[in-house]
């Protein structure tokens, strides 16, 4: 049991740090981010060019790949959504749709479909680490739980306690009024897009270095899609439970169940929670009518 | 002005005749290959290496004096566009190869037997059509079978397992060749008198593989048997060497082997198949090596599946002489005979009635850690096929 609660808990901060791109561009912008798995790809990738550049060099590769992914994010604003503001909400979403398209393009182009395994050129190894009650994780999975905590701690109190967090979350809420207010909220918005690539980034570096990096992760971002949608699009708080849930019925299906179940059990969670509480778990239910 | 309005469509209508025939006077293969997509890692190196193989051909004169035009089809591992490809490729192609998943084979096989056009699968695994009794159109290169894998796959652990009981557990891919193949696996250990696990199906699309890892842990595992794709076989070792396991697993030994066995260093890591990797150093790996510089972003030592299946379309292609037709070819398919070099254990040798090959052979590959290299687990076993 032990074993399925710290799977649970390492798949649950995975999702997490995943959902919560969704929900920052979501909850400042109003557009669902359907390249959200794109970008998590992006950002392994990124740390695999740098790794490349200076192999060995973890503490430098780490935060410039972050640093350059989150400037993709807010060059995705600025060039892409920004032209789209007056628009209708579904054009910017079709937006981002075909930015996943074409970044999975680039990224085979680039990279080709081959496996990579960023680890081993940044030096780094993954070696199992016991916990109490007999089960074991790896050293990445640890970082992965490590990591969502920190990025959530700081997401939370950046949000509540920093200036622009405050503008962000009052150009969130509506736009017009805060840009009357002074708020620069074109700017507010590129830096939500930052931080959600930021995020996804996050997942996708610790991800290339647990398990694998190909082209085709983007599909994971669907599964966090479902979580973002169970905890509620306008809550970020939201999303530690939903992905907490989410991942547990995901690793009890496994272990007690038909192991294909995995594969849908994110969206049975969605299916469920849509019938019972169709704004999620902390969203709120203005929003969903104003989707 | 009428005359030379005549002369002109005259002459338009003559070189519209003259371009078929034009176009005839070459080896025109259709090939569908995925080149991208999530099976690309498999199958993209058979593409490379035809690329490769066929340019030194042409470069050199061609075959019979002709020149072999391949044309290329990226099917991304998915059906419909497979279908597409095969529509596409059947009109002008004297034989068809496939280098995909097994979900593209039907349209595939489908136009083979409408068009009556060899169809040679090149890369991805052997449908049954090509054991005997074997279907006259359908042809097989690959150096993976279904059923025959198992089989030797069994007889390996028995073999290193000695007189002990041991229990083996499955993990397959939710692709229907993996499962179908791990299914037959398991009865086959079963009749076998091994202890087994029931297969743990792991889905296309997994975040962890920790949770399907910890079922075949649980369950007891000595020994684990994958067959699938890489990413999916190696994402369950993975796993389990996260949870601590520390039983032997073994799993077809794709173009990968050679970078993952270096990677990860792992002595119960087992891959086994029916390439030889290019640590043994045989001239035909230096030649391959030297002529993939430049020519390909992929390493050489991804090529031998692809490098063997063009061998053998090479060798077919010479049999069927000039003019060749399709009919012509399939019936020379049947009494080809490639000497594979030393990329494989033995020749591929096809009959009347066996498409596959007369005999198959497996070599088994780890980590050794004494060496601080990869070493041959033994020589080649030889199965016959009847």
């Amino acid at each position: 049991m032990a074993q399925v609660v710290a799977t649970a808990v390492v798949l649950a901060s995975f999702y997490a740090l995943l959902g919560a791109g969704y929900v920052l561009v979501y909850r400042a912008t109003r557009v669902l981010n359907l390249a959200q798995g794109d970008l998590m790809t992006l950002g392994g990738y990124l740390l695999f060019s740098v790794a490349v550049t200076v192999p060995g060099a973890p503490a430098l590769a780490i935060p410039l790949a972050s640093a350059l992914a989150a400037l993709a994010g807010f060059l995705i604003y600025r060039v892409l959504m920004r032209p789209m503001a007056g628009h209708p909400i579904f054009a910017a979403v079709l937006i981002t749709m075909t930015l996943g398209i074409l970044l999975r393009a680039a990224i085979v182009l680039v990279y080709t479909d081959q496996l990579r395994h960023p680890i081993g050129l940044l030096g780094l190894t993954n070696p199992p680490r016991p916990l109490p009650g007999g089960a074991v994780v790896s050293t990445f999975d640890l970082l992965t739980v490590l990591t969502a905590a920190l990025l959530f701690a700081g997401l939370f109190l950046f949000l509540r306690l920093s200036p622009i967090g405050i503008q962000m979350r009052a150009a969130g809420e509506r736009a017009l009024l805060a840009a009357q207010r002074g708020i620069n909220f074109h700017l507010i918005f590129a830096l939500a897009w930052a931080l959600a690539s930021f995020a996804g980034a996050l997942a996708g570096m610790l991800y290339a270095n647990n398990v694998r990096l190909e082209p085709s992760l983007d599909v994971l971002g669907l599964k966090a899609f479902a979580v973002a949608l169970v905890g509620g699009l306008d809550s970020l708080g939201g999303v530690l439970p939903a992905a907490l849930l989410v991942a547990l019925v995901e690793v009890l299906s496994v272990r007690y169940g038909d192991p294909l179940l995995a594969d849908v059990s994110p969206f049975l969670c969605l299916l469920a929670m849509l019938l019972v509480r169709p704004w999620g778990l902390f969203g709120t239910k203005e929003e969903l009518e104003r989707v | 002005m009428r005359r030379s309005t005549l002369s002109a469509l005259a002459a338009l209508l003559a070189a519209a005749v003259a371009a078929p025939a034009g176009a005839q006077d070459a080896y025109r293969i259709g090939m569908s290959a995925a080149i991208t997509g999530r099976a690309a890692t498999t199958y993209a190196p058979t593409y490379e290496a035809y690329k490769v193989y066929f340019k030194r051909v042409n470069d050199a004169g061609g075959i019979n004096g002709k020149k072999v035009e391949i044309e290329y089809e990226d099917d991304r591992g998915e059906p419909q566009r497979a279908a597409a490809a095969a529509k596409k490729l059947v009109e002008k192609s004297l034989l068809l190869v496939n280098a995909s998943i097994s979900a593209t084979y039907k349209p595939f096989m489908t136009e083979s037997e409408t068009s009556k056009v060899p169809l040679l699968f090149g890369g991805g695994v052997c449908p049954r059509e090509a054991f005997p009794p074997a279907n006259p159109l359908i042809f097989c290169s690959t150096s993976f079978g279904s059923k025959w894998d198992s089989r030797f796959v069994l007889g390996f652990i028995k073999e290193q397992s000695a007189a002990k009981k041991v229990k083996i557990g499955f993990a397959a891919q939710d692709i229907p060749v993996s499962r179908l193949e791990l299914e037959f696996a398991e009865q086959e250990a079963k009749a076998m008198g091994f202890d087994t696990i029931p297969v743990v199906v792991v889905p296309n699309a997994v975040a962890d593989f920790t949770p399907f890892a910890q079922k075949l842990k649980d369950a007891g595992a000595d020994w684990v048997f994958s067959w699938a794709p890489w990413p999916h076989e190696i994402g369950v070792f993975e796993a389990l060497q996260r949870i601590g396991w520390k039983g032997n697993y073994i799993l077809y030994g794709h173009q990968q082997t050679q970078d993952e066995l270096a990677r990860l260093k792992a002595p119960n890591l087992f891959p086994f198949g029916g390439n030889s990797l290019f640590i043994e150093g045989a001239p035909i790996h230096a030649e391959i090596a030297s002529l993939v510089k430049g020519q390909s972003t992929l390493p050489a030592h991804h090529m031998s599946e692809g490098w063997v299946s063009a061998m053998v379309l090479e060798a077919s292609l010479r049999a069927c002489g000039w003019p060749c037709s399709r009919e012509k070819l399939a019936k020379a398919m049947t009494t080809v005979t490639v000497d594979t070099k030393g990329l494989r254990g033995g020749p591929i040798e096809w009959t009347a009635d066996n498409h596959y090959r007369k005999a198959t052979f497996y070599k088994v590959y780890r980590w050794d850690p004494a060496r601080n290299g990869i070493a041959a687990v033994g020589g080649w076993t030889r199965l016959d096929i009847k």
